[in-house]
């Protein structure tokens, strides 16, 4: 750019110059190769993970050939999946069936001249779901509403058809709608009122009559209150599963949303929830992941459960990781005192080298004779890990001594000067502790799964893994990638948050030491 | 300074975790000694019935299988780690823009739990799953593919030839024209696959069953299981990161001196590698190594996960067969559990301790 208000330099031989410029070349060709082959490598370490996080809104998780374009995933059908929410329950997120609403589904049917040129057949198809605990009887759409199908329109081949499903309410009083949950079973049927107040139901037509056995304990209904009784509207639908058939040479060309199951060679099409709204159509495994792994008894999410279970034993690993393996790696490191190296070696050293294997039978044998087969036993029995006391010491023994000395020189003992002046500066360390015992503990499985034997007391892994045991140990993995993903959640925001300090972790103190 | 008073207060310091150590370490190792040599079985009283156990579980060819399977899993696995963490940490080292980007994705699978990690797998390995959907692809677009690497090939040696006849110091693998000939070998295989002359072929779609009794066999002895070949293939994947960062933080302590020497000697890439960066990170190496084989032989999770997916046998490691037999439905054989878990760790010790005697160089004691 500046050469022509500076002297040309001394023309250079032009093999010279081919040889500067082939340098250059091959020196940015070497970049863009590197940068290549660190794009391709992440794919690969973040691929499969990326893959089953798309995969799990799917359907069906098992669809082969896999595609990656997902219908959960467009904006288009995200948008006709809230407004059937909006049509079915007036809610565009849940979804879901009321009484006294209808929801209209579009399907095109190609039927060619020398086809049957009958309309399709629609119908309601009951759901259970069959997860790890036994469910409470959820009340099915097929049971309530009522489908109608007329045709719209139509060009050439293919016509244009409205399925409409309607559900009448079980009353026809009016009055203020209430929402409230079913009652323990008795001779009468009551209902919960969101306030606890428990209300007699009373059924005053005959389909109502008719539905009051079908109702089981904690199902959602709706009540009009008038005049302060309070009238059965009906139940809450959370599903509304449609099939639709066609006849022999006839095939679906479009519909309101794409169907979830093609069957009977592709004449028969399931829409699992035709009122889904976005989270139970987009999100519709992470919403079973909590829905279906209720606990009939409390009514309780067991896998809510689980993560607060995760949560609290990764918390008092932590806490108790800061106060004891600070403690410990301090004394080991920076106090003098008879058969330290000894306590190092044996306590520190060799405990890391036994397989945890080994403690097996005596810890459970022991934890069990407390009674502290549960998440209690299960922090005590790794209360302090040695490897935590590793790295402290590792850490205190690269402070330097001047700070101890002013210290004990201002008069403060060996525990005022650990407390005020030492763990002050080991902060940066005390994180790096703090996040591989919470990875350590959130990740755990093998003691875990050795020590907790309620349902109830299981950490997300145990839990998770229990998934791969339903529907006839074959897994539904709708359910397991959303649980998978769901867990690894909270290590990756740890991750991300405090990133520098993962890749710092014990790396250096491993070299140094 | 105070000896006296410091001797008290390490030992309060120190209180929390030596009680720990003793009670759940200590008296458990003791107690799972006891137990090797008696009939215990959860519920009776102990008897000590000597040295029966050891032999019962050396009689068990359940044991036997797991002890050739958690051998080979761990030698495999430990060799695959540390060669794939050298290596990518020699690649990451490179000073270029967004390092720490492709370090932290990197290091993704490392935080994801060993439960998560196995799910996913167990999915992308299904009979119909995305493994054998990739190799039904490649099977498909092979011709495209074999016939994009050959025009690249070709076209990189007529080049390198080319360039050398301009008295260019072109090398084989020279960037620059290989960036050249990837471009000449798409055009090439774009215009093939216009004409009609290589294009995508006809396969059966390949389903491999992965989780079943099939074995890798030299001289009729099964040495490795398809099952296990998967866990082999997820161990290394979700472990390298961990240990790649290990061989980072060494990197960074070989002066660039040593480099530069070498570059002055005129030393290759390959050079480079095995003679100043291999023998600098033995240290590293030692530690890598060790913490690789203590991990692989406590190999749980997976195969507990796995579980009946897969054939016993297949997939049993040693630490999962101490795991059933301490909680087989009846009267569990846990005096047989308690010994193999002794054999397991005595085969820990002894292979940390061998390692430790022949190959840890000079200067890392």
């Amino acid at each position: 750019m500046t050469s022509s208000a500076v002297p040309s330099p001394p023309a250079r031989s032009s093999a010279a110059q081919d040889q500067d410029r082939w340098l250059a070349r091959r020196r940015w060709a070497r970049v863009g190769w590197l940068y290549l082959f660190m794009l391709v490598m992440s794919l690969f370490f973040i691929g499969p993970f990326l893959l089953g996080t798309i995969s799990s809104v799917k359907d069906n998780p098992n669809e082969y050939p896999p595609r990656l374009i997902i219908p959960q995933l467009t904006p288009r059908y995200i948008g006709t999946a809230y407004d059937l929410g909006v049509q079915g329950g007036a809610d565009g997120w849940n979804g879901g069936l009321l009484p006294g609403r209808s929801v209209t589904f579009d399907v095109s049917v190609r039927s060619p001249q020398d086809a049957p040129q009958a309309p399709p057949t629609a119908s309601l198809f009951p759901y259970q779901p069959q997860s790890l605990v036994a469910l409470a009887r959820q009340a099915q759409a097929r049971d309530y509403a009522t489908v109608r199908t007329e045709q719209t329109g139509g060009a050439g081949d293919v016509r244009e058809y409205r399925t409409t499903v309607t559900y009448p309410p079980l009353t026809r009083r009016q009055g203020e709608v209430v929402r409230a949950t079913v009652g323990p079973a008795g001779p009468d049927l009551t209902a919960i009122l969101p306030g606890g107040e428990r209300v007699r139901v009373t059924l005053d037509t005959p389909e109502a009559q008719q539905r009051q056995f079908d109702l089981s304990e904690t199902q959602a209904v709706e009540l009009v209150r008038a005049g302060g009784t309070y009238y059965l509207r009906g139940p809450i639908i959370q599903r509304t599963p449609l099939q639709v058939d066609v006849q022999r040479g006839q095939s679906i060309v479009e519909s309101t949303l794409p169907p979830s199951d093609r069957q009977n060679f592709d004449r028969s099409f399931a829409y699992r929830n035709v009122t889904p709204g976005i989270f139970g159509y987009t999100f519709n495994n992470y919403r079973r992941a909590f829905n279906e792994t209720t606990n009939p008894q409390t009514g309780q999410s067991l896998f809510l459960r689980w993560v607060g279970n995760s949560f609290l034993y990764a918390f008092l690993r932590v806490v108790a990781a800061i106060v004891f393996c600070s403690l410990a790696g301090y004394a080991l490191a920076r106090l003098d005192f008879p058969g330290k190296t000894l306590i190092f070696l044996v306590a520190v050293l060799f405990v890391q080298m036994v397989p945890g294997q080994v403690n097996l039978v005596s810890n459970y044998v022991l934890l069990r004779d407390l009674g502290l087969l549960n998440l209690w036993g299960l922090w005590l029995q790794g209360l302090v890990a040695a490897g935590g006391v590793f790295l402290m010491k590792q850490f205190f023994e690269g402070m330097p001594r001047e700070l101890e000395e002013s210290a004990a020189i201002d008069g403060a003992g060996p525990f005022t000067t650990f407390w005020r002046v030492m763990l002050p500066q080991a902060v940066p360390a005390l994180i790096s502790l703090a996040i591989t015992q919470f990875g350590g503990a959130w990740n755990d499985f093998f003691w875990p799964v050795v020590l907790l034997r309620e349902n109830t007391d299981f950490t997300l892994t145990v839990g998770l893994s229990s998934f791969r045991q339903a529907y006839g140990g074959q897994g539904d993995y709708g359910l397991i990638l959303a649980g998978a993903v769901l867990s690894a959640i909270p290590m990756i925001i740890v991750f991300a948050v405090f990133q520098r300090y993962f890749v710092d972790t014990g790396s250096d103190s491993a070299v140094k030491g | 300074m105070f000896r006296r008073g410091q001797t008290a207060t390490a030992l309060l310091f120190l209180a929390p975790f030596l009680i720990t150590i003793l009670v759940f370490f200590f008296y458990a190792f003791a107690r799972a000694i006891y137990y090797s040599f008696t009939d215990y079985n959860l519920f009776n009283t102990p008897q000590l019935i000597g040295l029966k156990p050891y032999l019962d579980v050396l009689g068990d060819s359940l044991f036997r299988r797991a002890l050739a399977n958690t051998l080979v899993f761990s030698i495999v696995v430990t060799t695959l780690q540390t060669v794939g963490a050298l290596l990518m940490s020699v690649a990451l080292n490179n000073k270029i823009r967004g390092q720490s980007f492709f370090r932290s994705a990197w290091y993704m699978p490392s935080i994801t739990s060993s439960v998560v990690m196995t799910l996913i797998f167990l999915w992308l390995f299904q009979r119909r799953g995305v493994v054998n959907y990739l190799i039904t692809q490649w099977l498909t677009y092979q011709p495209v593919i074999l016939t994009f690497l050959g025009v690249m090939i070709a076209a990189q040696i007529v080049q390198v030839l080319y360039e050398r006849s301009r008295r260019l110091p072109a090398k084989w693998f020279d960037p620059a024209l290989a960036a050249m000939s990837a471009l000449i070998a798409l055009a090439v295989t774009l215009g093939l696959n216009f004409l009609g002359l290589v294009g995508a072929r006809e396969v059966t779609p390949y389903d491999f069953q992965y989780f079943s009794d099939s074995w890798i066999s030299l001289g009729g002895v099964r040495l490795l299981s398809m099952p296990l070949l998967v866990v082999v293939i997820m161990n290394t994947f979700t472990t390298i990161p961990g240990l790649m960062l290990f061989f980072l933080a060494g990197l960074q302590n070989i002066p660039g001196s040593l480099y530069e020497a070498a570059d002055i000697d005129g030393a290759t890439p390959y050079q480079k590698l095995m003679n100043v960066t291999v023998p600098m990170l033995r240290p590293v190496t030692f530690y890598v190594v060790t913490v690789s084989l203590i991990g692989t032989m406590q190999m749980f999770d997976q195969v507990a996960v796995i579980g009946s997916a897969a054939p016993q046998e297949t997939l049993i490691t040693l630490a999962y067969y101490v795991y059933t037999n301490t909680f087989k439905s009846g009267a569990a054989p846990v005096n047989m559990a308690a010994a193999a878990a002794i054999i397991l760790a005595l085969i820990i010790l002894l292979m940390v301790f061998i390692q430790r005697r022949f190959f840890v160089s000079p200067e890392a004691q």
